[in-house]
């Protein structure tokens, strides 16, 4: 412990190079950071997904709308609990850049499957009252200068029987995703209102949202209500909420590729530059290093000194640039829709850190070894 | 003794190199550390050079589509027969010999297929009314479908790497059985997840009344102006015109602002780290040459000359390790397929993404260069020699 002054001595020795090798670290753990923080948080967005949700979906396709009759044959299959239906309404407010998602479906039953999304009580009530009723992000409400009692006019591409896409919906209440933030710029509707006034796809649905009762007996009831629709004129495909999250992760492709790739290519630059600087470093030094000799400390203590600086220099890259990519990852959420950097990545992150300061320091700790004294101190 | 500032540089940037193999060490770390910036920045932005090119490459000038008014995409556009009906007989679309204008009212499914690699993948079913807009799809085997059956012709590249699409084989869509009773080819990538059926027979099987695009073949290139105000001018219609350029512009529009933010922003971040790296080359160039640049100072070699001649070292560094780079890039990754967004397209390492590898690191060995060639210039020289 006593040496580690010495040690912080010896990075700070030439402070201009020094300083350009630890931004040099910690860009390329910024880098680490993101790209494996992306890779990771999104693997385990897929592990937090919830495996006692299903999903039915049309067979031919997840855009292609449903019929309202199922939903008696849904509600009556064995081990589901709840069953909300929904439907989209893509509409813009005010400007064409101002996109809304309008979510048309049974407050009731949604509220009851989405535990985490938080309504409260009298907002569930009052929707079910105003057929043109609206529940509201939070983030929606704040950017828009929203509030419940408001008359909101949303432009959609979803004509009214009445021709236009012009629609209006009364605020009746606010919802919160206290788990993610990111998630509270919907606004729902009833399905109701949404189906009796739109001119086409009347009386049918996107999605069937179900609750199962136990998520071990989620396959087979997946597999039961397939079975049921199979040969009619509307097939189903029924997945869990995590085979639909895995799905996700198939359509971003070859996104483990590139990240490997770009991570690997980063660091091979790294261990180059940080190599050739240590070893430069430590031949400047070497009469220092022989002075350290000559007063009686073994080489091995000298070859600590030397892995010392190195593996000191990394952690302190590794600690800055992992740090800088929890700063940045959170604007990556619009493409990605994961924010955070796992405690995983970290992990990872310093065990590499000093996994390069000993290979970097492998050279000059090995000329440090070598070293002869009396030959060092003659400035030979 | 060279009076002219430029021989001056020229002078000094080649004795600069001469002693180069002195700091081998630390030029190969900025010559390496450009080299990868400029491989990585090569490669991500061939992705959407690549995903560009194989969406536009086979666009044709002469064939426009036209959605409903505000939609951008099939999906969103609702289309009736009475509007089609005067979308079609606008003057500017040409006409086959019997005088019937070539126009296809298009009515899409999406199915949902298995690729062989038991991934999901996506088939456009294409539901079109007259396939002569597309005379470069040419049907390589089977027969074309026949409308009033549930049949469909597939493109070959589909068959190649989904499951279930020879010809023969069944898809069940609302109750039917749908038979693939061809395979097509045609150039370009459009058409690779893409199947063709007959319109009325699809929109039947689907309970639909209204289309979601016409493509039309213009008489020439020249016309589209002229088409479009017909269209757009006609209020009972309500739609708007696009070139089919446009339109696949449009459709890649976001993947293509995705993979160029993804490429800007890990291209910067090296970048920044490639700067460091040359900056501490340099930083050590000047230090060794410490002596050689006060003598050559004293000796009435320019300020000037001095920095020149190291941002002239440092540039040179970086134009090495940018050829180098570029060719790396080209040999590994030009034409390597990658597979987003189910879209499967090939890199496209092209002069665009190298000229903007280039001019990037061309810009990172300026940048190394000018601090350690300001330190350089301000070298006292008195005391420079003296520490001799």
């Amino acid at each position: 412990m006593k040496f580690i002054p010495l040690i912080w001595m010896g990075i700070w020795r030439k402070k201009g190079r020094s300083t350009l090798l630890l931004i040099q670290i910690s860009i390329a753990f910024a880098l680490f950071g993101i790209l494996q923080g992306l890779n990771s948080a999104v693997k385990q967005a897929i592990a937090k997904s919830h495996a006692d949700r299903l999903y039915v979906l049309s067979r031919i396709n997840q855009g292609e709308p449903l019929p309202l009759a199922l939903l008696p044959t849904l509600q009556a299959s064995a081990g589901v609990r709840a069953v909300a239906l929904r439907a989209q309404l893509a509409g813009t407010y005010q400007t064409q850049e101002q996109f809304i998602l309008g979510i048309a479906t049974d407050i009731r039953a949604y509220a009851r499957i989405y535990t985490e999304t938080k309504f409260s009580g009298e907002a569930v009530e009052a929707l079910e009252q105003k057929r043109t009723g609206a529940i509201v992000g939070r983030g929606l409400a704040q950017k828009y200068h929203w509030k419940v009692g408001d008359r909101i006019p949303i432009q959609s591409m979803v004509l009214k029987t009445d021709g236009t896409g012009d629609w209006v919906f009364d605020i009746v209440g606010i919802y919160t995703e206290p788990e993610h933030d990111e998630q509270d710029n919907a606004i729902f509707l009833n399905y109701e209102y949404l189906n009796q006034s739109r001119l086409m796809n009347r009386d049918t649905v996107d999605v069937y949202c179900l609750l199962v009762q136990d998520p071990r007996v989620a396959p087979e009831v997946a597999h039961k209500i397939d079975v049921a629709f199979a040969n009619s004129s509307n097939e189903t495909h029924t997945q869990s909420e995590t085979e639909l999250a895995e799905a996700e992760l198939q359509r971003i492709g070859d996104v483990d590729f590139v990240v490997h790739a770009i991570t690997v290519a980063a660091f091979t630059a790294l261990l180059f530059a940080a190599g050739t600087l240590m070893l430069q470093s430590i031949r400047e030094r070497l009469p220092e290093l022989a002075t350290l000799k000559a007063l009686g400390f073994s080489n091995g203590r000298v070859t600590l000194f030397i892995l010392g600086e190195g593996v000191f220099l990394c952690l302190m890259g590794a600690a800055l640039g992992l740090f800088a990519a929890t700063r940045v990852l959170p604007f990556a959420w619009q493409y990605i829709g994961v924010g955070t950097v796992p405690l995983r990545v970290f992990v990872e992150g310093f065990l590499l850190a000093i996994a390069l300061a000993l290979v970097c320091g492998a050279a000059p700790a090995w000329l440090g070894q070598r070293l002869k004294t009396a030959e060092a101190l003659s400035g030979r | 003794m060279a009076r002219n500032p430029l021989r001056q540089v020229a002078v000094l940037t080649l004795t600069g190199l001469q002693s180069l193999h002195r700091r081998i060490g630390p030029s190969m770390v900025a010559v390496i550390g450009i080299l990868i910036v400029v491989v990585v920045l090569v490669s991500l932005l061939a992705m959407g050079e690549g995903a560009h090119t194989w969406s536009t490459e086979n666009a044709r000038a002469d064939r426009a589509v036209v959605f409903s008014r505000g939609a951008r995409s099939a999906p969103a556009s609702v289309l009736s027969r009475d509007a089609v009906a005067t979308i079609s007989s606008a003057p500017q679309v040409k006409r086959d010999s019997r005088g019937k204008p070539i126009a296809s009212s298009t009515s899409l499914v999406f199915v949902e297929v298995e690729k062989k690699t038991h991934q999901r993948g996506s088939l456009v079913l294409s539901g079109i009314s007259n396939p002569a807009v597309y005379p470069e799809v040419k049907l390589i085997s089977g027969r074309w479908y026949r409308p009033g059956l549930h049949e469909f012709v597939v493109s070959k590249t589909a068959q190649n790497f989904d499951v279930g699409l020879q010809i023969g084989e069944h898809i069940g869509m609302r109750g039917a059985n749908w038979t693939v009773v061809g395979t097509f080819d045609a150039p370009g990538g459009t058409f690779d997840q893409l199947a063709f059926t007959d319109a009325d027979t699809l929109m039947s099987a689907f309970g639909r009344t209204v289309f979601q695009e016409v493509v039309v073949v213009l008489n020439f290139p020249g016309d589209f102006a002229g088409f479009k105000r017909t269209v757009e001018s006609d209020l009972t219609v309500r739609s708007d015109a696009y070139t089919e350029l446009a339109t696949r512009e449009s459709e890649m529009g976001d993947l293509r602002g995705l993979l160029d933010f993804v490429s800007y922003f890990i291209g910067a971040l090296m970048a920044s780290g490639a700067v460091c790296a040359a900056l501490s080359s340099l930083y050590c160039t000047v230090d060794t040459r410490r002596q050689e640049i006060a003598t050559l100072r004293a000796i009435g070699f320019g300020a000037f000359a001095v920095v020149a001649s190291i941002i002239a070292e440092a540039m040179l560094l970086a134009l090495c390790a940018s050829v180098l780079g570029a060719i790396l890039a080209w040999l590994v990754f030009n034409g390597k397929v990658v597979s987003t967004q189910g879209l499967t397209f090939p890199l496209a390492v092209n002069a665009h993404a190298i000229a903007i590898s280039m001019i990037w690191s061309m810009a990172i060995g300026l940048i190394g260069g000018l601090l350690p060639a300001v330190r350089a210039a301000r070298l006292p020289v008195a005391s420079a020699l003296r520490a001799a």
